[in-house]
């Protein structure tokens, strides 16, 4: 058993082996993980919107040790990662870290929110830093328009960032 | 009064996300299906040489331990039912109920049939070329018998 403790390791030798096939391979597989995780959180979100993605990664930053703020109102759900537990894990690590490891979060959280209707704003701010700043907006033009004020916009499946 | 023992290059502590063996199991059934099984066992072995490179070089130094010690952080942590016995001649890990193999099993209502390869073959590549053979047998659904040897 690789222990649920050191999946972020084995996560990135993946990243590292489908990134050598080609970049529509690395979208499939985000694809097929969006898909996986749809069983936790597409319900939530279908029944609960905004109120049901904060049950959601409430349990996430409790079980993955995330140190985060989460909040929303009514235009906008955001979560503010001050020290991202995935990205350090893969960081600290014998292998060596792929260097676009923080895509993999808006590739499988961007193709649920086109899905569900809502609009996702994906601030990595800097791949090689474990903080970033997800906002998710019910309103597309409002997430056009903010856009504009993030330091690395990420793009998912079917929708690359201009 | 004996040293204490230094930390283990991963030692983990803090909350377990068990989910996270539903994204292997979503992963291995990815790879076997696009590139073949052959590929997942190279992601694996990739694994148990580069990633575990801290145990690996335990074994070619001649000490078998620090994997059994990896074994009881992370089986208790998983809430696993396991054992771990130690003599002279081998460690022998049994495995009653794999929390990972049976949290899949629960969350997804079936697991792949390559799912237990990621410790035969991790066990494997960690081995391969030290003093060491770690030969992984799957006894039961979600059990094993994971046993170190000195090679002849």
């Amino acid at each position: 058993m690789i222990p649920s403790d050191h999946f972020t390791r084995f996560y990135n030798e993946v990243f590292k082996f489908l990134e050598a096939q080609g970049e529509a391979d690395l979208d499939g597989y985000f694809l097929e993980i969006s898909k996986n995780q749809e069983k936790h959180i597409l319900e939530l979100i279908r029944e609960s919107g905004f109120a049901g993605m904060y049950k959601y990664w409430s349990v996430i930053r409790d079980e993955e040790n995330c140190e985060l703020d989460l909040g929303y109102d009514d235009d906008k759900f955001e979560l503010r990662m001050h020290l991202c537990p995935s990205l350090t894990k893969a960081k600290d690590n014998d292998a060596k870290t792929w260097g676009r490891y923080c895509d993999h979060c808006a590739g499988w959280i961007g193709p649920i929110m086109d899905k569900t209707g809502y609009h996702l704003v994906y601030d990595v701010i800097d791949r090689d830093k474990p903080q970033c700043v997800m906002r998710i907006f019910k309103d597309g033009d409002k997430a056009r328009e903010a856009e504009k004020d993030v330091a690395l916009l990420m793009g998912w499946p079917g929708r690359k960032p201009t | 009064m004996s040293e204490p023992e230094a930390p283990m290059r991963y030692q983990e502590d803090g909350n377990v996300h068990l989910d996270f063996h539903g994204a292997v199991n979503t992963t291995i059934a990815f790879i076997v299906a696009r590139y073949g099984i052959d590929a997942l066992h190279q992601i694996f072995r990739r694994v148990g040489t580069d990633v575990y490179q801290d145990l690996r070089a335990h074994l070619l130094a001649g000490d078998s331990h620090e994997i059994a010690r990896h074994w009881q952080h992370f089986f208790v942590r998983e809430g696993a039912d396991f054992d771990i016995a130690v003599t002279d001649e081998e460690i022998v890990l049994t495995v009653r109920r794999c929390t990972a193999w049976h949290h899949v099993n629960k969350i997804h209502g079936a697991v792949s049939a390559q799912f237990c390869d990621q410790t035969v073959v991790v066990n494997s590549a960690m081995a391969e070329g030290t003093p060491f053979s770690i030969e992984t047998s799957i006894t039961g659904p979600g059990a094993c018998r994971q046993v170190i040897r000195r090679r002849a």
